[in-house]
């Protein structure tokens, strides 16, 4: 899996390409939470290019909205693909992680 | 004699590089079935992988050989089928009923995301060897 982020004018995007599994999870949460410390509180992760995503990459993905609460900011995920779709759904946390079409959506209403 | 249409086997240490092997093996087999649907390969290939992970992070060695995972997934006409292996780890430890942990848990999911998948999940226990049976009836 493949990090990247890049700072826009009220959030920053993270991206992650490849496969959100329990060898990539503990690396997403160290990269969100220096994204956090070091450019934003305000977060979206753009899951586009996250063709899969298991119980460990749904528990780093709470994490990290967790430490962006605690840093006074937020979470938001954005352009989620079928299969991360449904393991937010089978797991309920499309309640608590809501998914927006697009990036720039995430953080629009605010 | 079931008829199987395409298999798959992984054997090797129960390690993060495990995980990826046999993710790579559960997106070739699908090539050679494109019939099968893809929500069905959608939620097999999970189902499998957190049970692959679940050995990889929690099962434990029985003695001095450290344990092995061992994937063996099978496409028959109407099922999907895995048998997810622990070689040479102890009996399972803790309950084995799925958890249902607070909404900012941030593990504690995976047995009860696996029984959402699958059809029937059962476990055998046979020389040291802890094995999961993934059964999942595929739309056809």
């Amino acid at each position: 899996m493949e990090f990247s982020y890049e700072v826009k004018d009220s959030y920053a995007e993270v991206k992650a390409d490849g496969r959100l599994n329990m060898v990539s999870a503990p690396k997403l949460r160290e990269f969100v939470t220096d994204v956090i410390a070091g450019a934003s509180n305000r977060i979206v992760v753009n899951l586009e290019n996250t063709a899969f995503m298991d119980s460990s990459g749904l528990g780093a993905l709470i994490g990290c909205l967790k430490a962006a609460r605690q840093a006074g900011g937020d979470l938001r995920i954005a352009a989620v693909q079928p299969q991360v779709k449904m393991v937010l759904q089978l797991t309920s946390m499309d309640k608590v992680l809501t998914a927006y079409g697009s990036a720039e959506e995430a953080f629009s209403d605010d | 004699m079931t008829k199987v249409l395409a298999s798959r086997s992984f054997r090797g240490p129960a390690s993060e590089d495990a995980i990826e092997s046999v993710h790579n093996h559960l997106d070739s087999l699908w090539l050679d079935v494109p019939f099968v649907q893809d929500m069905d390969q959608m939620t097999f290939t999970t189902a499998v992988i957190e049970s692959a992970s679940n050995i990889v992070q929690h099962a434990e060695p029985a003695g001095q050989d450290p344990v092995d995972l061992g994937v063996d997934i099978s496409v028959q006409p109407t099922l999907l089928q895995a048998r997810v292996s622990a070689y040479h780890a102890k009996p399972p430890f803790g309950p084995m009923e799925p958890a249902t942990p607070d909404e900012d848990a941030e593990s504690g999911r995976g047995l009860a995301l696996i029984q959402a998948l699958v059809t029937t999940v059962t476990f055998e226990r046979q020389d040291g060897t802890n094995t999961w049976v993934l059964t999942r009836t595929s739309q056809g």
